[in-house]
């Protein structure tokens, strides 16, 4: 009954944090009947305020912590060697296990099994492919935020995981460091590996990319990065004003220039969109 | 009341390295009544400036002042933090939401506010103030802290500060991680606190949510001032630059740079903002774009803004690798720490304690010193972070020897029990002083493989050898970043308990605070390190581990053990 091409598939999900006995009932739902599905190689934007339930929802289809749940959750084992998806955090120190960058994926390639002679190579790779070659033996005390994280990141390129789960990562780091991490894991992306992205800042949705929105624990919006931003005719809103999120600056000018009739549509969600859309051809 | 902070050629130590300049010849003024924005890459000294203007780093050159006053007072031999300033300070670091202790929302107010002699009635208004500025109902006071939700404790925190009713805030990246309602009030009470007179410094990268609201604008770059200016010059001159790198740019003006670019003129921004609203601009594209409609000479400015685009992306690519931060030291430092098989060093060490602490006389000990000495030189770097507990070791050891020689009946003082408790304690630290550089010596990986190629044959006596190598490697990964957070919590607990004490010595009765948050804190990271370690398949029951590092004795290994080898000997003939 479930397709062959999805990673993981939750249907009717609700959660509610693990207590005993009679305190169970009176616990608040932290999810709330989330039915989403999860294809292979998809970026999925996570957004919600504070408190909304994105890094349970996150946690629970990475496969970590106890919660009491109901509904159904399928996630394709086969595809998952050791049954959780790694997240990367905003401060990733206590999830690096290793004294450099170096040591941690290589560590990580000795727990997947990989045969010892071909650990060192396949990890100096990876860490080239995230930029961190010249850095790799490094104390990690030394490395900044984006750095750590991208330790992160090559340890999954490293064993080739599937799915990849960065919860608020670039909310420290410098606009710099947030484009290079970025780049990297939407490098990963296009290589086949899932990812979910979750973020505060709308102005890292790209076009075409999927977006899911949650409030107090609800599933508010599923759809593409466009739909979000277009306003509808009867309310005159779009899902994301409804949902109090602020429209980066782009896309608020792109509602002014529709309220004076200039059509743009699909709306511009970059500056160089913007600056395209209204040159006349 | 305060003036103006003044900073004159303000330089800075990192801890421990009296020659590593995290500042350097800082001079800055941040205006009363005005909003100044510090900006720059991680690691570029935004926070460092924070804590200094907030005394929670000592100065090693220049000079603060607040108004006539000066941050640092030397009164006596001890410099101390001027009490005023002080109190007229608010600081929220990156971890103050997480610094609670007390059992009550209230209580964590009543102990932010006991620095200050307020009256009963006057507290409970700055609480309800703040609290409503914050945007947290009154019914939270009974709560426990750690029950609020995340987003609740960043405004507790906030709440906290203001309560104090600060001349100064100082504000570490308050935006990171607000949701849009929680950035919406930030900027609500940066406002009204500018608006009532009162100065704010903000650390920030978020220049989308706080450059419209900025008076000032100072760039930091490698610990030092790159350029200040008023907020409003600053995003007009950044914006002309179409090539500029996207770093330390909102995307507004990026935006702006990009339709520049692209044939049109912007309207100019109004005074006192970083750039037109969205309103404004959309009726000028809108007007310019219907001026130019039918013109077929539009093609240039869009093939300009395809040029434009690409050299964008091209510095955008070019600033992409972060910039080469200083990478000579930690180098050297690995070359180190990788150099060595541990059990080499291992064996040598054990060598020269077991034969030093045969040592029975003092020309043995003085051999055994002048011994330690040829392995203290070359590593002294690594042995200097300890020199605290070394000193404190040796007051100790003065002191014990003081009461063994003491009689009390008739009162004398006897010098054999006591130079032989001298004795025996020098030797103990002598064999302490060579343990200690091992730390920096080995990294943890290596020394969970060298146990496992030593005592792996013990697995198959169903010794859990890989077990125990890797639980190794856990608690020396651990060590540092347990030093690293209890740091954090001190300087918290500092800032809000209003010591004048130098960071570094927390008062008595500030430990608790300190201590509390830090407990959690360390729960926290010993449960995100399960989950990695979980992530990475250790534990897992089919996971069959193999081994990508092997290490291998090599000569300079091999001449570490001889040497010490020869060391033993010596120390052997002696005794």
């Amino acid at each position: 009954m479930f397709s062959e091409k999805y990673l993981a598939e939750l249907t009717n999900v609700s959660v509610k944090p693990l207590t005993y006995g009679e305190q169970m009932k009176v616990q608040p739902y932290l999810l709330k009947d989330i039915s989403i599905s999860i294809a292979e190689g998809e970026w999925m934007n996570l957004i919600g305020r504070n408190g909304s339930g994105k890094s349970t929802l996150a946690r629970l289809i990475a496969g970590f912590g106890a919660w009491h749940a109901e509904g159904k959750f399928y996630k394709d084992q086969s595809r998952f060697v050791t049954g959780q998806v790694p997240i990367v955090l905003q401060q990733p120190d206590a999830s690096m296990v290793g004294s450099t960058p170096w040591e941690d994926v290589v560590m990580m390639l000795e727990q997947h099994g990989v045969e010892g002679m071909r650990i060192a190579g396949i990890a100096e790779n990876a860490l080239r492919q995230t930029g961190l070659h010249a850095r790799m033996h490094q104390p990690v005390e030394t490395l900044s935020g984006g750095q750590k994280q991208l330790t992160a990141i090559a340890g999954c390129l490293a064993v080739q995981s599937p799915m990849l789960i960065l919860d608020e990562v670039t909310a420290m780091l410098d606009p710099e460091a947030c484009i290079h991490v970025m780049d990297k894991v939407r490098e990963l992306n296009n290589g086949g590996v899932t990812v979910i992205w979750i973020t505060q800042k709308l102005e890292e949705l790209a076009p075409g990319d999927r977006v899911v929105a949650l409030e107090q624990g609800e599933l508010r919006f599923d759809g593409e990065a466009e739909k979000l931003f277009e306003r509808q005719v009867m309310s005159g809103l779009s899902p994301c004003e409804e949902l109090g999120f602020t429209a980066p600056y782009v896309i608020q000018t792109a509602w002014e220039l529709e309220a004076l009739g200039v059509n743009l549509r699909p709306i511009p969600m970059t500056p160089e969109m913007l600056a395209k859309a209204v040159t006349p051809l | 009341m305060t003036g103006d902070w003044k900073l004159k050629q303000v330089a800075v130590a990192a801890p421990n390295e009296p020659e590593k300049e995290l500042l350097s010849g800082i001079n800055l003024t941040f205006r009363k009544g005005a909003v100044t924005l510090l900006i720059g890459h991680n690691g570029s000294g935004k926070s460092t400036l924070l804590e200094t203007l907030a005394g929670l780093r000592r100065l090693s050159g220049g000079q603060i002042d607040q108004g006539s006053e000066p941050l640092w007072q030397s009164g006596g031999k001890k410099q101390r933090l001027n009490k005023t300033i002080v109190m007229n300070t608010g600081i929220a670091l990156q971890q103050s939401e997480s610094q609670w202790f007390a059992s009550t929302v209230k209580e964590e107010f009543e102990y932010s506010l006991r620095p200050y002699s307020a009256g009963a009635e006057e507290r409970e208004r700055r609480i309800a103030d703040a609290m409503e500025q914050a945007g947290l109902p009154s019914e939270l006071l009974e709560r426990d802290p750690w029950t609020l939700s995340g987003g609740q404790q960043r405004r507790l925190a906030m709440a906290c500060l203001l309560a104090c009713e600060p001349e100064w805030l100082l504000l570490d990246e308050p935006t990171a991680g607000l949701d849009a309602d929680g950035i919406r009030r930030l900027c609500a009470i940066l406002d009204a606190h500018r608006a009532a007179g009162r100065g704010a410094v903000v650390a920030t990268h978020d220049l989308d949510a706080l450059l419209p609201l900025a008076d000032e604008v100072a760039v930091i770059a490698g610990g030092t001032v790159r350029e200040a200016a008023p907020a409003a010059s600053w995003a007009e001159t950044h914006a002309h630059e179409a090539a500029a790198p996207q770093a330390q740019r909102a995307q507004a003006q990026r935006a702006l740079a990009q339709l520049r670019a692209a044939g049109f003129a912007p309207p100019a921004s109004p005074s006192g903002a970083p750039w037109p609203a969205p309103r404004e601009l959309a009726a000028l594209l809108a007007a310019q774009r219907a001026a130019n409609g039918s013109r077929t000479a539009e093609r240039p400015s869009l093939q300009a803004a395809a040029a434009a685009a690409a050299q964008t992306s091209a510095a955008a690519a070019a600033a992409r690798e972060p910039q080469a931060a200083p990478a000579a030291a930690p180098n050297s430092n690995r070359r180190l720490a990788s150099r060595f098989d541990p059990r080499a060093l291992i064996a040598a060490y054990l060598l020269l304690a077991t034969t030093i602490l045969l040592q029975h006389s003092w020309a043995g000990l003085a051999v055994g010193a002048a011994i330690s000495l040829a392995v203290f030189i070359p590593l002294r770097a690594q042995i200097r972070p300890w020199m605290k507990a070394i000193r404190a070791y040796v007051i100790m050891t003065a002191i014990i020897a003081f009461i063994a020689g003491l009689h009390l009946s008739p009162f004398s003082f006897d010098w054999d029990p006591a130079l032989q408790t001298i004795q025996r304690f020098s030797g103990l630290i002598l064999v302490m002083m060579l343990g200690l550089p091992l730390m920096a010596l080995v990294t943890p990986l290596r020394v969970q493989r060298s146990l496992e190629q030593t005592f792996g044959w013990l697995n198959r006596f169903k010794v859990p050898v890989m077990s125990v190598a890797l639980t190794v490697t856990l608690i020396f990964r651990f060590i540092p970043l347990l030093a690293g957070e209890w740091g954090r919590y001190v300087k918290i607990a500092h800032a809000r308990g209003k010591a004048t004490t130098p960071v570094g010595s927390l008062p008595f009765r500030m430990l608790l605070p300190a201590m509390v948050p830090y407990i959690r804190s360390i729960l926290r990271m010993a449960e995100q390190m399960a989950d990695a370690l979980e992530a990475r398949g250790i534990g897992h029951p089919l996971a069959k581990p193999t081994q990508g590092l092997r290490l291998r004795f090599g000569r300079e290994d091999v001449l570490i053990i001889l040497a010490a080898a020869a060391a033993a000997v010596l120390l052997l003939l002696i005794k």
